[in-house]
């Protein structure tokens, strides 16, 4: 197990690189560069060549993904062209907004799918079944920045302000520098309408996959054993058919991640929040590189971590599976 | 991603519901789909949403793209059934357009990645060896993007921009992130299908191999094909919107629905009617193909229930 774990920790490192890469690549070719918008007004070709050189824009690609590269090893990922602070500092404060998002939306799917899917399994064709599966079927269609939107129009519009449309409020504790407001409930309202608008979706989702593999497993026989040694109903559906139906979902759940970092990001720019979607999204659009690296590198190292987690998690829900 | 495309990528051969009695297992198929109400519902939205792309012109009661200074912000009316908003534009004529970009999107660039990701996953699974690997990196690769990320910095390297050219940028952009997954769909089902006796068979009656995949091995991965491609026009339609919401979509004057939503969240607080259409509008058609795709599911696998 510990040599299994140490292999795909080593793994992570290629995919990184790969994914790092070829995002540098794909930057250095978006027309423009942030030597422009750097200038602004003040642009002479001079200047410009003086600042790309300033920067090493000038040197060719590869030269500077390995030069990136050996910062990184040192810890250093560089420091923003247009605003000159450094990135690791901005990923830092932004990266709580988004682990809590994520992780609260998660939280959300799951709690609205475990039962809402064991009941459209269990109870098949019936009213319960169909209202389940008719939700998640609208919820499995709504993009999320629609489901925001009508969030913000029943509980910060309609109900005159109750929860705030936009900004964000740290949780206790969380907070990375001296500057900014945190506490719990103003947390918990600016947090709460951007999780379900993100949440919503993957509950809908989970609810279909849950269910059609809850309806699998309690058709098999040792479901069908369990219950006729006289296993009470609680622990056969429990203990006995939903470990088994939710490798599939925990599956998928690994695979959402890369939805939920671009969920993330979409439910961000709508909120207004400032999290590492809305970080990613504007260092794309202003080409800074640096920043864009930045926000390419953290998602490509969740991304992989996420999917490892999903991995070792086959192991508690199905012994069987071992990693050698 | 949606699930059953998951499934169906995880399936490895997944071939078609096997005929019983005469009838023939596209027979069968259509008339368990007809005998299922809400894929009819599906079916029945997607053609009313067809009918409307291409009838745009005669449908929509004014232009897209006209403003009118002096009718901004109406409300819903008989004049303007669906309100005006900032530039006095017609919300319903912008609606109705907003439907061609939706669908040439969503269906193109499905139809796109299909007809590039078929043959390179046809080719991997059925030579293996080093052809396969080498394809299958190339597809793990663009997997390894979480799929916005990917889309997003396509579409900031092809500079959205309006009109047809613009809406090709879009659908290249989805495109290229869907590849993979057909590529791995149709290789798993050659790995199964190519061991089966009939194509040592033909292997030995020396048919050539481009006869065998095309003739014999594609028939039968079809139907995890299709599924894919339905439910893959829904996915497409959304992400399309999504990038459009982001500002990365087709730039306007073009109509789209995901950036008249966000265009108008900044008017929400008293014309909340502006934002609610064009999301009304993305969630029905998403909602129609995903119905219809599932209908097709189970009536092309009537193992999976």
């Amino acid at each position: 197990m510990r040599t299994y774990i140490l292999r795909r920790l080593l793994q992570i490192v290629p995919t990184v690189l790969g994914i790092t890469f070829v995002v540098f690549l794909m930057m250095r070719s978006v027309p423009g560069d942030p030597v422009v918008s750097l200038l602004g007004d003040a642009y002479t070709e001079e200047d410009a060549i003086k600042a790309r050189a300033e920067f090493g824009l000038d040197k060719p690609i590869v030269v500077q993904y390995v030069i990136w590269l050996g910062k990184l090893v040192r810890g250093d990922w560089g420091a923003s062209i247009l605003t000159g602070r450094p990135v690791l500092q901005d990923v830092m404060i932004r990266l709580p907004v988004t682990l809590e998002l994520i992780m609260l939306s998660m939280a959300v799917a799951l709690v609205i799918a475990i039962p809402a899917g064991i009941i459209g399994a269990l109870r098949q064709n019936t009213w319960a079944d169909y209202s389940a599966t008719t939700v998640a079927m609208i919820g499995v269609s709504i993009p999320e920045f629609f489901i925001g939107v009508l969030l913000l129009l029943v509980f910060s519009i309609g109900l005159g302000g109750f929860l705030p449309s936009s900004g964000w409020v740290y949780l206790p504790g969380t907070c990375p520098t001296m500057v900014c407001g945190s506490s719990l409930w103003g947390n918990v309202t600016h947090v709460l309408m951007p999780a379900f608008a993100l949440g919503v979706g993957r509950a809908a989702l989970l609810t279909r996959l849950l269910r059609a593999s809850m309806l699998e497993v309690i058709r098999t026989e040792y479901v069908t054993t369990a219950r006729a040694k006289g296993l009470a109903e609680r622990p056969v559906v429990f203990k006995h058919a939903l470990k088994n139906a939710l490798i599939p979902t925990v599956t998928v759940m690994g695979l959402q991640v890369g939805f939920l970092i671009g969920g993330a990001i979409v439910v961000e720019t709508l909120f207004a929040m400032p999290g590492l979607g809305t970080f990613g999204i504007d260092a794309i659009i202003a080409r800074d590189y640096q920043q864009v690296q930045g926000f390419a590198l953290i998602t490509a190292l969740a991304f992989v971590v996420i999917n490892l987690l999903v991995d070792l998690t086959y192991t508690f829900l199905d012994p069987r599976i071992r990693y050698s | 991603m949606g699930e059953a495309e998951l499934r169906s990528v995880d399936r490895v051969g997944w071939v078609g519901g096997r005929a019983r009695r005469s009838e023939s297992p596209f027979a069968e198929a259509v008339h368990r789909l007809r005998k299922s109400t809400t894929a009819l519902i599906g079916v029945g939205i997607v053609v009313l949403l067809v009918l409307v792309a291409i009838f745009a012109d005669a449908l929509a009661p004014q232009s897209p793209i006209a403003s009118n200074q002096a009718q901004t912000f109406q409300r819903p009316s008989w004049e303007h059934p669906l309100g005006t908003d900032q530039l006095g534009r017609d919300m319903l004529s912008r609606i109705i357009y907003g439907t061609r970009i939706s669908l040439a999107v969503g269906v193109s660039s499905v139809l796109l990645a299909l007809f590039v990701g078929v043959p390179f996953g046809m080719i991997a699974g059925f030579y293996g060896g080093r052809i396969d690997t080498g394809i299958m990196r190339v597809m793990d690769l663009i997997l390894a993007f979480p799929i916005y990320l990917l889309a997003i910095i396509l579409m900031v390297m092809f500079t959205p921009t309006a009109g047809l050219i613009g809406t090709m940028k879009v659908t290249g952009a989805i495109a290229i992130v869907r590849i993979p997954i057909y590529a791995r769909l149709v290789r798993g089902s050659v790995l199964s299908i190519k061991e089966k006796e009939f194509i040592e068979a033909c292997r030995a009656l020396g048919v050539r191999d481009y006869s065998i995949l095309f003739r014999h091995v594609l028939p039968n991965c079809l139907a995890p094909i299709i599924v894919t491609t339905t439910l893959g026009i829904a996915t497409s339609i959304i992400v399309e919107a999504t990038l459009s919401f982001l500002g990365l979509g087709t730039q306007p004057p073009t109509p789209s629905w995901g950036w008249d939503l966000k265009a108008n969240i900044a008017f929400i607080q008293a014309n909340a009617w502006l934002s609610l259409f064009p999301g009304l509008a993305i969630f029905v058609t998403v909602l129609g193909f995903n119905l219809f795709g599932d209908g097709l599911r189970d009536a092309l696998d009537p193992r999976l229930k």
